[in-house]
C-alpha cells in the first residue's frame, strides 16, 4: 500500500515519515555508504525541510519497507545543489515537467526474492506505479532519478530501466550512483504493472481533513 | 508550450501585461478567473495579479483574507498542483470562499505551486464553474500547458527585477548546448538523438529544460536568444 506525503498531509502522517526517515539510514548510511547524515538512526537532509513529495510503501504490517522522495526540476533540488558530480560540473535540466526522484529505497532486509507482495522487486514496482500516476496528474512528462546500480538492475530486469542517463556514474560510497531519465507515461505505467502483476489502485485514497 | 499566448519574455512584465496573460490563458483553456501570487525574495513584498472581478478584489484586501487565505499560505507545500477539494474540509477556505460565491466565484479550482531556484514561490489558480466530472476532465487536459504557462509567469516576473536578472543568467550544460548548436544547424530531433547516441526523449527533455531556461516558448526562439549570449555559433 502507498502513501503519498507532502507538505499538506506530513502532519498526518508522522510515524509514516519516521519509518521513512530509519529505513533511509539503513539504506543509504548502512547498506550503500554514502556520505549521509543520520542522527537518532533517522537519515534527513536540507532537502527534507523544503516540502518535499515521498512516495512511502507500507507492508501488510504496517511497517514502511519502501521509499522515494520527489522535487520539482524548477526549484532547489539534489542534482543542482549537491549530486553536481554525477553531472560532470554541469548544471542540471530545468523543466516545469520534470520531477527529480531521490532517496528511492526498498527495504531488502524485509523483502525477499520473487514477486511476491513482500518483494524488492514488488516494492520497486509499486512504488514506480503510485510515482508516475502522482506525475501524470500533476501534468509531468519525465523524471530525473538519482539511483544506485542494483535499483537501476531492478528496473532494466523488469522491463522499466530508464530511456537515458545524464552525466556519468560516480563513486558515492560503497557504490556508484547515476542519474537515470524515465517517461512519466501510461505507457510506462502499463509495462510495470505488466511486469508486476499489479492491477489494483496502489494508493491510499487522500484525506481531506489536512487543515480541520 | 501548446497555448497561443503573450510571450511575457518579450515585453514588460508590468501589471497589464500580466493581466493580460491571465485573460488569455482563461480564454483559450476555458476558465473562468486566474490568477497569480508571489512573494520576492529581494524585497519580501508579495507581487499578486487576478482577473477576479474588481468588487472581489476589493473585498479581498478588505476583509484581509490575504492573511488567511490557505491558498496563498498553504498550496506552495505542495509539488504537485493542489486541487482545491483538498481545502474542503479548512475553516478558513470555507470563510473565504462562503463569500467570494457572492461574487461569482466558484470554489472549484486549483493551483499550481511554482519554485524558483532560490528557492522563491509563486502561485498560479484557476477556476471554473462546472459539473465535477467535468472539472476532471478539463484538469487533465490542461494541466502540462499550465505546469508551463506557470512556470513562463514566475520567470518573466521573477527577471524583471534588476537583479535577479543577473543572477538568472541562464545556465545550459554541454549537452544542451551541442544539441541546440545541431537545431540551429538544421538538424532534425531524430538526426541528433542519432549523431550523439542517445534517445530521441532525451533530446527531446533538454529541448524543453533548454527552452525552460533561455525563458523561450519555442525552439528557434530558444536558438535566437542561445546565440544572442554566445551559448552557440550562428551557422
Amino acid at each position: 500500500m502507498i502513501y503519498v506525503v507532502d507538505g499538506l498531509n506530513a502532519d498526518l502522517h508522522g510515524e509514516l515519515l519516521d519509518g521513512m526517515f530509519r529505513l533511509r539510514a539503513r539504506v543509504f548510511e548502512g547498506r550503500l555508504g554514502w556520505d549521509v547524515e543520520v542522527r537518532d538512526g533517522r537519515e534527513r537532509d536540507v532537502f527534507d525541510s523544503i516540502d518535499p513529495a515521498y512516495i512511502i510503501s507500507v507492508n501488510d504490517a504496517g511497517r514502511v519497507v519502501g521509499c522515494m522522495r520527489l522535487l520539482q526540476t524548477t526549484g532547489p533540488h539534489m542534482l543542482s545543489d549537491v549530486f553536481s558530480s554525477i553531472l560532470d560540473g554541469e548544471p542540471p535540466l530545468r523543466s516545469p515537467t520534470v520531477w527529480e526522484a531521490t532517496r528511492f529505497c526498498v527495504d531488502t532486509r524485509e523483502l525477499g526474492a520473487g514477486r511476491s507482495r513482500n518483494s524488492v522487486s514488488y516494492v520497486t514496482s509499486e512504488i514506480m506505479i503510485a510515482a508516475f500516476e502522482y506525475g501524470m496528474a500533476a501534468g509531468i512528462t519525465d523524471a530525473v532519478a538519482v539511483m544506485d546500480p542494483i535499483m537501476d538492475r531492478v528496473m532494466r530486469r523488469s522491463g522499466n530501466g530508464p530511456y537515458g542517463y545524464l552525466g556519468s556514474a560516480k563513486p558515492m560510497g560503497k557504490v556508484v550512483a547515476l542519474a537515470g531519465l524515465m517517461d512519466c507515461s501510461q505507457e510506462r505505467i502499463d509495462r510495470i504493472r505488466e511486469f508486476s502483476g499489479i492491477r489494483h489502485d496502489v494508493c491510499q485514497p487522500e484525506r481531506t481533513d489536512i487543515a480541520a | 508550450m501548446a497555448l497561443n499566448i503573450i510571450d511575457l519574455s518579450t515585453v514588460p512584465a508590468d501589471a497589464e501585461n500580466l493581466t493580460s496573460f491571465l485573460d488569455q490563458l482563461c480564454n483559450q483553456l476555458d476558465l473562468d478567473f486566474a490568477s497569480y501570487a508571489m512573494v520576492d525574495p529581494f524585497h519580501g513584498s508579495v507581487h499578486g495579479y487576478a482577473n477576479y472581478p474588481d468588487t472581489w478584489k476589493q473585498h479581498y484586501m478588505q476583509r484581509g483574507f490575504q492573511n488567511i487565505d490557505p491558498i496563498l499560505h498553504k498550496a506552495s507545500r505542495s509539488i504537485a498542483p493542489v486541487d482545491w477539494t483538498r481545502f474542503e474540509r479548512d475553516d478558513l477556505f470555507a470563510k473565504v470562499f462562503h463569500e467570494a460565491v457572492d461574487f461569482g466565484i466558484t470554489p472549484q479550482g486549483l493551483t499550481v505551486p511554482i519554485r524558483g531556484p532560490f528557492g522563491e514561490q509563486g502561485l498560479l489558480s484557476v477556476t471554473r464553474n462546472c459539473k465535477q466530472g467535468e472539472w476532471e476532465k478539463v484538469r487533465r487536459h490542461m494541466i502540462g500547458d499550465l505546469q508551463h504557462a506557470a512556470v513562463h509567469l514566475h520567470d518573466s516576473v521573477m527577471s524583471s527585477s534588476t537583479l535577479a536578472r543577473l543572477l538568472l543568467r541562464p545556465q545550459l550544460s554541454e549537452r544542451e548546448r551541442e544539441i541546440l548548436q545541431w537545431v540551429a544547424a538544421g538538424k532534425q530531433q531524430q538526426d541528433i538523438a542519432c549523431i550523439l547516441a542517445i534517445s530521441d526523449r532525451t533530446v527531446e527533455v533538454h529541448l524543453r529544460s533548454i527552452r525552460t531556461k533561455l525563458g523561450a516558448l519555442t525552439t528557434p526562439q530558444a536558438v535566437g536568444r542561445a546565440i544572442g549570449y554566445g551559448f552557440i555559433s550562428p551557422q
